[in-house]
């Protein structure tokens, strides 16, 4: 009778709709230590029941024990999540799970560990699927994080279908990760990069980039929400235009997948990535969700194992996608959690976290830019234009470096300054760096009331030594 | 020691010295003559205008700055005595009051020196680096960044390296530094690669000033060569593995730990 249903249920209830690909072994679990584990992980997400009155961020809080610490004598207050995102425990549970009860080599063995880790590990391929509404888990291609996603497509995709002359645009307010591999591939093959620059409301200019593109191009990737500006582009818009003259649409959205629904078939875009440490995941993984027809005829990336079909010495055939832009083993136990994360924040609700963000970031900006002498980059909220709950700042006078130092040093507060892999905006801009809070659905109006108490004082303390 | 009341010496000229009416929540202990007057003002100045915890170890930390640096300090004597006065800074944000004092007091570059030549890479905060050799062969640093406490980084390097001999230069070593981090206490990674990016540059741009004026005087190789080695036996204890030297002028420089996103 062992194998009879001990249905575990910390991965379906967490996901009310979760495909149930991963029951035929849920049932055989013999151990019963690992239902301990398990019960714990499902009871630590139960953030729906509590009353309304309390906000998100004040319910979540239990969930992520890293933010209950001091650091240098004050109570830490984390408003970096657009660098990486904190993690609930029922991720952190799912990846030592998976290492302390079943960890063991996927797609390859036939033996019982591996034909687990191998559910499990799909599961969390379809869990992605169906958080960005993929219509096959097939499309959702599994990378160390979003920089080696757009890697893939340049090396890949970009390789084979750029020649001399042809066009791939990008803004001027894209990550590294966005620009760079596309002037690796660019060199290679003679294509050119044009850059849409902004508009005088600080996003870029969506009328210069529909006259930019021409039946020379063949590639725009940008993101979705940016890392600086906060500034969300009409990416639907966008590949309207694109796909007229049969370009293809990369988007880049590492900070629009924790944040909000992001639906591919919506957006319609050719290729999408997202990294999992931005959106409650682990490090070490993150996905390209590419059309299966584009996947298909790509060549491969990394070479090795887990991507071929047959291995002779002179010559290779390679698998379907998703795993011929899979080689070697892969990072299980991440994309497991990675599902967890899913998981989490499919009870929450998207909708619901992003309403949240939205309210706490309009709060962020208003204190913020009632400051004298704070310049924030990017868009004015408003009811048109929906800022990403984060703001990027300079404060007359104070280099932004000077400024995050004392606030982690006095006050515990954690802020990036920089230029947040962003160098050519930040020249746009006219300045060398500047100063980054983000914030995230476990951030609370109390983190951003001390967050602006704290660098008013940090204002005051470099003054005082002018 | 030479404890007199007069402005502290560099080992060499000039006397870079502040002799301005010391300021009113900047006072520089090293440089005050009127320390043992001024002490109390300045504790209570600290305290009352940055409304800060109380730093119990600001009275010792003053009591540093009656050691002052007679003439002919070697450079080790001067890197020792400023980071026993840091270390006495327990509380991270008294070294950072500290090194925006001493960015205070470092002496103004000229804009022809803010040049991009002259900046030093892998900062995040812009560091302008002007180096020269002077008639006894000394070098002599000047430096100005946009960030107030790179300011006060680069204060203190100079205040220890200006004036020295090459090879005194070169045997500073960042490891020498990590007591004079703005960061968590003890801990090396945080600011101290403005200090390390900052002496490597100093140490690199030294190497290219010295083989210059070898090679203009017609002179023996030996002295340039010996140079060379130190240079790249320190690169090659600390960063490289490889005996052989390669023109490693990139990699010379610590990897940059400019991780923003």
């Amino acid at each position: 009778m062992e194998g009879v249903a001990m249905k575990l249920p910390s991965f379906k209830s967490l996901a009310p709709n979760a495909i149930s690909i991963g029951h035929r072994s849920f049932s055989r679990v013999r151990r019963s230590s690992s239902l301990s584990v398990y019960s714990a992980a499902s009871s630590s997400a139960t953030v729906a029941t509590n009353s309304e009155s309390v906000s998100l961020g004040h319910r979540v809080r239990k969930d992520f024990r890293i933010l209950h610490q001091e650091v240098n004598g004050s109570k830490l207050v984390y408003l970096d999540s657009a660098a990486t995102s904190q993690k609930p425990a029922v991720v952190l549970d799912a990846l030592q799970n998976y290492y302390e009860f079943y960890n063991s080599n996927v797609h390859r063995g036939i033996h019982y560990l591996s034909a687990k880790a191998t559910d499990e590990f799909e599961l969390a391929r379809k869990k992605v699927a169906r958080f960005i509404n993929a219509s096959d888990s097939k499309e959702i291609v599994f990378t160390r994080n979003a920089t080696e996603a757009i890697n893939l497509v340049a090396y890949s995709w970009g390789l084979l279908n750029l020649k001399p002359g042809d066009e791939v645009i990008l803004t001027v307010a894209e990550h590294h990760s966005c620009i760079v591999p596309w002037q690796l591939v660019s060199e290679k093959t003679g294509a050119v990069l044009k850059y849409v620059m902004l508009n005088e409301d600080e996003v870029p200019d969506i009328d210069k980039l529909r006259e930019m593109i021409s039946p020379k191009t063949k590639l725009v990737a940008v993101h979705h929400v940016s890392n600086v500006l906060a500034s969300c582009l009409p990416i639907e818009e966008i590949v309207v235009c694109a796909h007229n003259v049969g370009a293809k649409v990369l988007v880049d959205a590492c900070q629009s997948v924790p944040h909000m629904v992001v639906d591919v078939q919506k957006l319609n875009a050719d290729f999408l990535v997202a990294s999992s440490h931005k959106m409650c995941g682990p490090t070490g993984i993150g996905f390209l969700y590419g059309r299966s027809d584009l996947l298909q005829s790509m060549p491969p990336f990394l070479g090795g194992g887990d991507m071929i079909s047959d291995v002779f010495l002179d010559h290779s055939t390679y698998a379907e996608p998703p795993s011929r832009f899979e080689a070697g083993t892969p990072a299980i136990g991440e994309a497991i959690a990675l599902g967890a994360a899913i998981d989490y924040l499919s009870e929450i609700g998207m909708p619901k976290i992003h309403e949240y963000e939205v309210e706490l970031g309009k709060y962020l900006y208003g204190k913020l830019s009632a400051l004298p002498d704070v310049r924030i980059y990017g868009p004015r909220p408003s009811e048109s234009v929906h800022r990403g709950a984060l703001c990027s700042f300079n404060v007359e006078g104070l280099h932004p470096t000077d400024l995050a130092t004392f606030l982690d040093q006095q006050h515990g507060v954690a802020i990036r300054s920089g230029h947040h892999c962003a160098q050519p905006l930040h020249r746009y801009l006219g300045v060398n760096a500047s100063a980054r809070a983000s914030l995230y659905f476990y951030n609370t109006k109390e983190d951003v009331d001390s967050f602006v108490v704290a660098l008013a004082d940090t204002v005051s303390f470099f003054n005082s030594f002018k | 020691m030479n404890t007199s009341s007069s402005f502290k010496v560099f080992a060499s000229p000039p006397l870079i010295f502040s002799s301005r009416p010391p300021k009113n929540a900047s006072q520089n202990p090293r440089f005050s003559s009127k320390v043992p007057r001024s002490c109390p003002k300045t504790i209570r100045c600290m305290r009352d205008s940055l409304n800060l915890r109380s730093s119990p170890n600001a009275p010792s930390a003053l009591s540093f700055a009656t050691v002052e640096a007679p003439l002919g300090t070697k450079t080790s004597d001067k890197l020792r005595i400023l980071v026993s006065e840091f270390r006495s800074l327990t509380e991270p944000i008294d070294r950072v009051k500290r090194l925006l004092n001493y960015a205070a007091d470092l002496a103004p570059l000229d804009d022809t020196a803010r040049v991009s030549a002259n900046r030093v890479p892998g900062c995040t905060t812009q560091v302008w680096l002007d180096i020269k050799m002077d008639e006894f062969g000394r070098m002599r640093f000047k430096a100005d960044s946009d960030s107030e406490i790179s300011k006060g980084f680069c204060s203190c390097l100079i205040w220890i390296l200006d004036g020295a001999k090459p090879e005194e230069v070169m045997g500073v070593r960042s490891e020498d530094l990590s007591e004079m981090n703005v960061g968590v206490h003890g801990k090396e990674q945080s600011r101290v690669n403005t200090w390390q990016n900052v002496l490597m540059t100093m140490q690199k741009r030294t190497m290219t000033l010295v083989a210059a004026d070898v090679a203009h005087r017609g002179g023996e190789r030996p002295p340039h060569h010996h140079k060379h080695d130190l240079l790249f036996k320190y690169v090659n204890g600390s960063y490289m593995e490889s005996s052989t030297v390669h023109d490693y002028s990139i990699s010379l420089l610590p990897l940059y730990y400019d991780f923003t996103i």
